[in-house]
């Protein structure tokens, strides 16, 4: 079985041979993997080398916690990787960008007004939770296509504010 | 005379994290605990460690923990002869000390009119001119925008800031560099200490750059004996939110902690103090301190302290209530070795340190020599957007600095937390940093020259890719077992599922 694992922009090729080896971008390792409470902790031997890490899965990537360092990692297998390759040609250009709200929270402001444009970095929404302002601010230029809150409204966690198109 | 009492039974007025530390620190005094909840709060581990738990009202604080008359009806059904405040929520509030001594219970914490001479900064300002005591230039609380904006300029000078007067913990605090800004740092100010103190008055304070903050932890007791317990360096903070503490501090030189204990014993005992407080200072480049003000109450970052003197401030905080002589004394006092603590803080530090809800799916806490891990949290807990992001402080002590860091590098490492973004990143990268650990820091140290990359603590990219396909690979394999249970087993990786389970 052949995975691609992508970690920070880099992509290793492992491979799990029907003997028991494994192997990194070609590579061969001795590996020893274990699960350790059935539920997230997981305790690894490559070539004797012992890692402990904490791993979930969330969205579609796995997160990995090492030795403090947090790591996201997407793991396909060849037959994903085929689909992910022919369905990218049809990824439509300039689409819209939705900001939402990364915690439950109280609107306290929302300084942008629909079709307005907007810099990067400009804040488009202030958001209270756990007692601090949080300013959301937008990733790239646009124009603010729709704005969804008022301030003194409570949202839920995902709840899109304001859409950048 | 003074007259002893007897303590049965205390209410703790918190949540979280000190909530817990109080009630160990009864556990150890035999004295039994009754806490409080509000209606997210049912799981917290304060209820689950205390005797008695009463639940008091809605999860926002104004609508629990802010309401006194709640939490003294709480105390009346637990019975409680004493209440302890912990820090934040009502601990600075002379009305709530008022009123449970009006209620016949005994306020595990200062003199009521010493919380509001402090918490009136002008007359605090005032007491401590008459004291003798260094001053920063301000203007006092309470005046209308435009008087403010008419003395920023001259009186107070530029760049200054913007502070809550019913302040702390960095909440409603906004630093202005040019006049034009400042009505709008004043909004926002206001809006922050309204929110978080049920007040919104603000006051400026001129900011001195490049200082640090310093701060003396006191004691007090009712035989009128005021010692000092050495200093807090405090200055790693981010928006005037501390996030790493040490005890002692790297940047008093000769006799600069005996001066500066003898002014803040001098502070409290210009507000007849009583019980543990902390008198903060800020140190400028030339070693000039500045009285900034007093917290009436325990600090978070308390333990540091006791890390290094061995004094139990909770106890002795309990102990002074009950009307006894305090423990240690100035001349028995010793301070040995060096403690840091980290906050832990549920937030992305890669994102603006935003906030981050969710469920813990699991923690584990370092352990060892030297470490210390105060904590609120548990595996399983929920982590709502009511209350700070503060999930737990880790302790370290070592014989030197260096041993404590390195202590501290280690237990951080080991610090495993997942369901939640946190900080620990952020306190490791610190950790590694030439200018922090040689001691060459101040106040805007994190905001104006630390860099955070993700890229520095990326140092097993293809481990981590080995156990997440690990993990895939398994939960692939058992997906497929479950829809062609029939179908026989060729893979020898299939011991990713199957191996193990002979192994156990």
């Amino acid at each position: 079985m052949k995975y691609l694992a992508t970690v920070n922009d880099q992509t290793y090729t492992i491979e799990l041979q029907p003997d028991g080896k494994l192997l990194v971008d070609g590579h061969e390792h001795e590996v020893n993997f274990l699960s350790l409470d059935e539920k997230a902790f997981y305790s690894l031997l490559v070539n004797n080398r012992s890692y402990e890490g904490l791993v979930r899965e969330a969205e579609g990537q796995y997160e990995v916690l090492l030795w403090g360092a947090l790591y996201n990692v997407k793991v396909m297998d060849e037959r994903e990787q085929r689909l992910a390759q022919s369905s990218a040609l049809f990824v439509p250009s300039g689409t819209e960008i939705a900001i939402r709200a990364p915690m439950p929270g109280l609107i306290v402001e929302v300084p942008v007004d629909a079709g307005q444009d907007v810099e990067a970095g400009e804040t488009l929404v202030i958001l209270e939770s756990m007692k601090m302002q949080n300013e959301l601010k937008a990733p790239r230029a646009g124009k603010v296509h729709a704005v969804h809150v008022k301030a003194g409204e409570n949202v839920e966690q995902n709840k899109t504010l304001v859409t950048i198109t | 005379m003074v007259e002893t009492t007897l303590i049965k039974k205390v209410l703790i007025a918190n949540r979280g994290e000190i909530a817990v530390r109080i009630i160990q620190a009864c556990r150890e005094l035999g004295i039994e605990t009754a806490a409080i909840y509000s209606e997210v709060d049912r799981t917290a581990l304060h209820v689950r460690q205390a005797d008695e738990a009463y639940l008091i009202g809605g999860p926002r604080p104004s609508e629990s923990y802010l309401v006194i008359d709640k939490v003294l009806e709480a105390a009346r059904r637990a019975g409680a002869d004493a209440i302890h405040p912990g820090y934040g929520f009502l601990a600075e509030r002379a009305d709530f000390a008022q009123a449970c001594l009006d209620e016949g219970l005994i306020f595990i914490g200062p003199r009521p009119h010493s919380i509001g001479m402090m918490g009136d900064k002008l007359a605090a300002r005032e007491t401590m001119r008459k004291a003798g005591v260094p001053l920063i230039p301000g203007t006092r609380p309470g005046l209308r925008d435009d008087e403010m904006l008419a003395v920023a300029e001259g009186e107070v000078g530029f760049p200054l800031m913007v502070k809550a007067a019913a302040g702390g913990g960095g909440k409603g605090i906004r630093i202005v560099h040019r006049l034009e800004d400042l009505p709008g740092a004043l909004a926002t100010a206001r809006r922050e200490a309204e929110a978080a103190f049920g007040d919104g008055t603000v006051y400026l304070e001129k900011l001195i750059e490049g200082a640090h903050h310093i701060e003396i932890q006191v004691l007090a007791d009712q035989h009128g004996n005021t010692i000092h317990l050495g200093e807090r360096e405090c200055s790693i903070q981010r928006r005037h939110q501390k996030l790493l503490e040490e005890c002692p501090s790297m940047f008093l030189e000769g006799d600069m902690r005996q001066r500066m204990g003898e002014t803040a014993i001098r502070v409290a005992q210009a507000v007849d103090y009583l019980n543990a407080g902390t008198v903060e200072f800020l140190v400028d480049r030339d070693r000039n301190y500045y009285f900034l003000e007093m917290n009436t109450r325990i600090q978070v970052e308390h333990a540091v302290t006791e890390m290094v003197t061995g004094v139990d401030l909770v106890k002795e905080q309990i102990r002074i209530a009950r009307g006894r002589r305090m423990g240690p004394t100035q001349e028995s006092l010793t301070m040995k070795g060096w403690a840091v603590e980290c906050r832990i803080n549920a937030e992305d530090p890669y994102n603006q340190f935003m906030p981050s809800v969710g469920r813990i799916s699991a923690i584990v806490a370092p352990t060892g020599p030297g470490i210390r891990v105060d904590s609120g949290v548990y595996d399983g807990y929920e982590i709502t957007p009511y209350y700070d992001s503060m999930l737990a402080k880790l302790i370290c002590w070592g014989e030197s600095r260096g041993e404590a860091l390195l202590r501290m590098r280690r237990a951080l490492s080991e610090y495993r937390i997942m369901g939640v973004n946190t900080n620990i990143p952020f306190h490791q990268t610190l950790l590694d940093s030439h200018r922090f650990l040689a001691g060459s820091f101040d106040t805007s140290f994190v905001e104006q020259r630390f860099e955070l990359e993700r890229d520095n603590r990326d140092l097993h990219p293809e481990v981590a890719a080995i156990m997440a396909t690990l993990v895939a690979h398994r939960q692939r394999q058992q997906a497929a077992q479950i829809v062609q249970p029939n179908e026989r087993d060729t893979s020898n990786w299939k011991w990713v599922g199957r191996w193990e389970r002979l192994h156990r």
